[in-house]
């Protein structure tokens, strides 16, 4: 708190000298559905004045006295004027329609989707319109497959929902969901992420730079913000597809004030297994669900309350003999005030779980496994329209995280031993604060800090381990006791140089810790990785990046083009021990690990055209990354498995006529890093392989083109309706999965690689409706 | 039709393998689920088979290749397999090198070096070679409790091992259990013994059919099971149909099971190796295993004790 003082004393003196300024502020909706707009813009015509508005759609914009005239604006949306006399502080709420068809070929004037003024750096929006045409896997659209187009953002492997930010690991993303964290955003092998889009309002994702009100990962903040419902009329939309099917539901409480939104999906691979009379055959299940719940109260004037909710699970039975499910659910209470046209203030309360369960009943093999990681988190935070050189974010946030690495129930007729995991406890506390200061007309700044206290608590047993793994020591601590505290000072400033309205550059550097680590053995993903807190010897990750970037846009904001450079540090790196035992019958987990660093850097470019008939954008990044750990590759360091030099991604959408849009997306990158055998040996009559470096092999290069089309149908009064069609990897390159090596069958006294493909010419169709 | 089976399981068996990693599932879950590759041959309606095979065929059309990786050559190392046991005749060590993976697989033995073992500390024996890089001493047994020391003097290089021979746990019978999975019921070997109280027992079982030896590495600790009776299916896992049906216990076969009670050092080196050096599609990262031999060679010394039970499946 004192800390926040001093920055609040420290920014003052700017604050104090402006002149006479009144605040025009309020909330940006879309006039159809109510639903507010985040990061609209809000500016000033004939001038470089402006700012955007919040994940709220509050903004507010302190200006001199006299008459002007707002122009507001949002990507799909029509642009707005509203001449204003300002001589007193003023509300104005702004709400914008939808751009028609037909005028989209004429609307020329839009404001640029980023700011080029705004020295944030390292960010992509995305809103699910955009991301409609984009052809996916199965027809299925989805937010993290889509963001993996951008630059510095590659995919976990084919068809993954998973991805790495700028050289970072898979746990490094802090994915959030109307705040609440997701601890496992996939679904189904990984083949596709808890998110259903038609739930999704807007995706903001920071590859750098990131604002000080976000920490706790590495590499990247993806925030997602779910809708809020429609308030003016009822909506029923829905989809019905190869793999699954949706319902969205929407519509007012009360007209204009309130809403809700329910919206669900369903696989139903596991259906057709139940047609079947045989019953060894029809009690299989294989299917996911997601549920996303939303309702919204406008409680007066000034205040707002959102409660939002999602859950999701998947299950994977064979019979009565063996079953998975795991998923996430969580919960968001909102409030939102406005204190003046100058304070805005948010506080949420927020409830994250992420758990798996395993149920074996075999004979005497007959027992469950449970693990969980479930976060109870309260943020305060304040937005402070200073004035309209200062714009002051400062908050605090504390989460009290219960993780239980692993607990199994075994029937008395099972011979696996009952036993529990010590559950281990932390509470991560955080304040920050940043303020964005306008210096001139040509340099704008951000600076600002986040600090964060993670301590670890008892009750529980930790340990002091020697270099082999090797308990050596036992220290038990009492119930809310403290083991440890890490105390981390995260700088995050920003700057921008503004050479004229189209062009500019910008400078970031920023600093996260991260207390909370994915031990993962395999390259994929699984749901049942483990979520390890920081302990007396796993220490924070810390990561310290700089990037610096050129922004440009051109033909009258039409087309943007952006180059940006990083490099990154990485500290306290953790992964596994060869040959770990994942499920070890053992609170001391850190017995299975090894610690080290890792270092990153690229060029990314982005061309990105977003209006008019053909929109897209092209993609490259030129990376590397590497990681150095203690007990691997003889302590040299060694490329990331996810270190691909070259990522080419195109992304097009050709709207034809109303009725057809036809898209396409190319992609192409460099294999993964990978461990191939050097030799080979005998032990125990069988060919063993001899492994000497890690990760000094590539994966063959990857490229796919991907072909969608929609058809728009007939309109029937309300009912409108629309057929999709993608196909996946339209030349059929068989890009490899897999490389193993084996025995031949052919000839034994031979080896030899074996390639597997896995998804050639993947044709899929779905209808989505609305009424 | 065949080859959509063919295609979807190999697709989607090796991804949930990868996905059950949890080290008492890894021969169970696998074979749970293996399963579901026959799925389609299941469906008596027409409608459903259509859709499903419709939806496999698309969904699931993984293709397998046989390639060129180009792999780079390394410097050859020393492999030493060196064994004792509680039986007569048992120290034996087997010496040989790594091969580049473009030659073919023949693992000649290295000759002239010497090699040494000494139980609990006593005057160390030497081995002789009997054959071509096998190397033996004919007198020793081993004995249950005792430590082993083991050196081995090759061009120049040292290797010394250590492995302490547990004490024995009684396998108190061999028998068949029949497991369904989907449409097949598949026979498999069982084991069953008691485990001493205390943690830190480990076990290897090596199956063999009609004299052939299972490639499966079936190896266990107590970590879970300490104390207890237990009961251990043989699970075992194959990547086409072919070979399963080549493989599956059939009325008439014989079936021998070899129970060790092994050193647990040697019990992370067979873990580690089954993890992550067969070079089958596997999702950890793949690596050496974790041995006992200082001095950088590939192999293991183990001291274990060995029973063997045979059966013939009804």
């Amino acid at each position: 708190m004192r800390s926040i003082l001093l920055f609040v004393f420290f920014t003052l003196p700017t604050i104090l000298l402006a002149q006479e300024k009144y605040a025009v502020s309020g909330t940006i909706t879309s006039a159809k559905t109510g639903e507010t707009l985040i990061g609209a813009s809000v500016r000033i015509s004939g001038s470089t004045i402006g700012t955007t508005s919040n994940e709220y759609g509050f903004y507010s914009l302190s200006l001199p006295k006299g008459s002007y005239t707002i122009e507001v604006s949002a990507i799909g949306l029509q642009l707005k004027q509203q001449p204003i006399q300002l001589n007193q502080h003023i509300v104005l709420n702004v709400s914008l329609t939808e751009e028609t068809r037909e005028l989209e070929t004429v609307v020329v004037k839009t404001t640029g989707r980023r700011s080029i003024t705004n020295p944030q750096m390292g960010m992509e929006r995305l809103t699910m319109a955009e991301t409609k045409n984009i052809p996916m896997l199965f027809g299925e659209r989805d937010v993290l497959k889509t963001i993996q187009l951008l630059p510095g953002i590659k995919s976990a492997g084919e068809g993954s929902s998973g991805f790495y930010v700028r050289g970072g690991a898979a746990d490094q993303n802090l994915i959030l969901l109307d705040e609440a964290t997701v601890y496992n955003a996939s679904h189904l092998l990984g083949f596709f992420s808890t998110f259903n889009s038609d739930a999704i309002k807007d995706v903001t994702v920071y590859k750098g730079g990131m604002p000080a009100q976000y920490g706790g990962r590495l590499s990247s903040v993806l925030d997602i913000r779910m809708n809020e419902g429609n308030n003016q009329e009822y909506d029923v939309s829905g989809g019905i597809g190869l793999i699954s099917t949706k319902l969205n539901v929407e519509g007012p409480i009360q007209k204009g004030k309130s809403s809700f939104l329910a919206s669900g999906r369903r696989t139903y691979v596991d259906m057709f297994l139940k047609l079947s009379k045989d019953s060894a055959l029809n009690k299989n299940q294989l299917y996911f669900y997601d549920l996303n719940t939303k309702l919204n109260y406008q409680l007066g004037k000034k205040d707002r309350l959102f409660l939002s909710g999602y859950f999701g699970r998947d299950k994977l039975g064979v019979g009565e003999t063996f079953a998975l499910q795991w998923g996430n659910g969580t919960g968001t209470v909102r409030w939102n005030h406005i204190f003046s046209s100058k304070l805005f203030s948010n506080t949420s309360f927020i409830y994250s779980n992420y758990d798996y369960k395993i149920t074996i009943r075999s004979g005497s093999n007959d027992f469950d496994i449970f693990s969980q990681i479930r976060d109870v988190n309260l943020k305060q935070e304040f937005q402070w329209f200073a004035g309209s050189r200062n714009t002051v974010r400062f908050g605090v946030n504390a989460i009290y995280h219960t993780i239980r690495p692993g607990e199994i129930t075994a029937s008395s007729a099972s011979y696996i031993n009952t036993s529990n995991r010590q559950r281990r406890y932390s509470m991560e506390n955080a304040i920050y604060a940043s303020n964005t200061f306008k210096a001139s007309d040509k340099v704008n700044l951000t600076y600002g800090a986040r600090i964060t206290a993670f301590s670890v608590l008892g009750k529980g047993d930790y340990y002091a381990i020697d270099t082999a793994g090797n308990v050596t020591d036992t220290f038990s601590y009492k119930r809310g006791e403290i083991v440890k505290t890490y105390v981390n000072v995260e700088p995050r400033i920003a700057l921008s140089y503004v050479f004229n309205p189209t062009v500019s550059i910008k400078a970031s550097y920023v600093r996260n810790a991260q207390n909370l680590h994915l031990v993962s053995n395999s390259t994929t993903g699984s749901p049942t990785d483990k979520w390890v807190a920081s302990t007396n010897i796993i220490k924070p990750e810390v990561s310290d990046q700089v990037s610096l970037g050129w922004y440009r846009n051109l033909a009258q904001n039409k087309y943007e083009l952006t180059v940006e450079a990083y490099y990154k540090t990485m500290q306290n790196q953790v992964d596994y021990r060869t040959g770990a035992n994942v499920f070890i019958n053992s609170d001391a987990i850190e017995s299975q690990l090894l610690f080290g660093k890792g270092r990153a850097y690229g060029v990314e470019w982005l061309l990105r055209k977003q209006t008019g008939k053909l929109s897209g954008w092209l993609s490259y990044t030129l990376s590397k990354t590497e990681r150095k750990i203690d007990g691997i590759n003889n302590n040299n360091w060694y490329n990331a498995r996810q270190d691909r030099t070259h990522d080419i991604a195109i992304v097009g959408s050709y709207q034809m006529n109303p009725k057809w849009t036809f898209s396409a997306n190319w992609i192409y990158y460099t294999g993964d890093a990978v461990t191939f055998p050097a030799g080979k040996y005998r032990v125990d009559n069988q060919v063993i392989f001899y492994y000497t470096e890690r990760n000094g092999y590539r994966m063959p290069t990857y490229h796919r083109l991907d072909l969608g089309a929609t058809w728009q149908l007939k309109k029937r009064k309300k009912y409108t309706s629309e057929l999709a069609f993608s196909l996946y990897n339209a030349y059929g390159r068989e890009n490899a999965y897999t490389i193993a090596f084996r025995e031949s069958k052919e000839d034994p006294q031979k080896t030899e690689a074996v390639r597997t493909a896995l998804f050639k010419y993947i044709p899929s169709v779905s209808y989505n409706f609305k009424f | 039709m065949q080859s959509f089976h063919k295609k979807y399981k190999r697709f989607f068996i090796n991804k949930l393998q990868s996905f059950f990693q949890l080290r008492f599932c890894h021969s169970l879950v696998p074979s749970l689920l293996r399963a579901t590759k026959n799925s389609s041959t299941l469906f008596t309606q027409p409608i459903a088979t259509f859709l499903f095979i419709a939806l496999l065929a698309i969904t699931f059309s993984a293709c397998q290749k046989v390639i060129d990786v180009g792999l780079n050559t390394a410097e050859k190392r020393y492999v030493i397999e060196a064994v004792i046991t509680d039986q007569p005749n048992s120290c034996k060590v087997l010496l040989t090198q790594t091969r580049n993976f473009d030659e073919n697989n023949v693992f000649n033995g290295v000759t002239g070096a010497s090699i040494t073992i000494s139980d609990n500390s006593a005057v160390p024996v030497t081995l002789t070679e009997t054959s071509s890089g096998v190397y033996e001493a004919a007198s020793l047994k081993g004995i249950p409790g005792h430590t082993y020391n083991l050196t081995t003097v090759v061009a120049g290089h040292t290797f010394t091992a250590t492995s302490k021979m547990p004490a024995l746990v009684p396998f108190d019978s061999l028998y068949i259990s029949e497991r369904t999975f989907f449409d097949k019921t598949n026979k498999y070997a069982t084991l069953s013994y008691k485990d001493p109280a205390g943690r830190g027992n480990a076990y290897r079982y090596i199956q063999y059919v009609n004299g052939i030896k299972e490639k499966t590495v079936f190896v266990r600790d107590d970590d879970l099971t300490d104390g207890r009776a237990i009961e251990r299916i043989l699970f075992f896992f194959t990547d086409d149909e072919e070979e399963e049906e080549k493989k599956k216990l059939k009325t008439g076969d014989i079936v021998t099971v070899e129970m060790l009670s092994i050193d647990y050092p040697i019990y992370k080196y067979w873990y580690s190796l089954s993890q992550s050096s067969t070079g089958e599609n596997q999702s950890a990262t793949p690596g050496n295993p974790v041995n006992n031999i200082q001095g950088g060679a590939l192999g293991y010394f183990s001291a274990h004790t060995s029973q063997s039970k045979t059966i013939v499946v009804p």
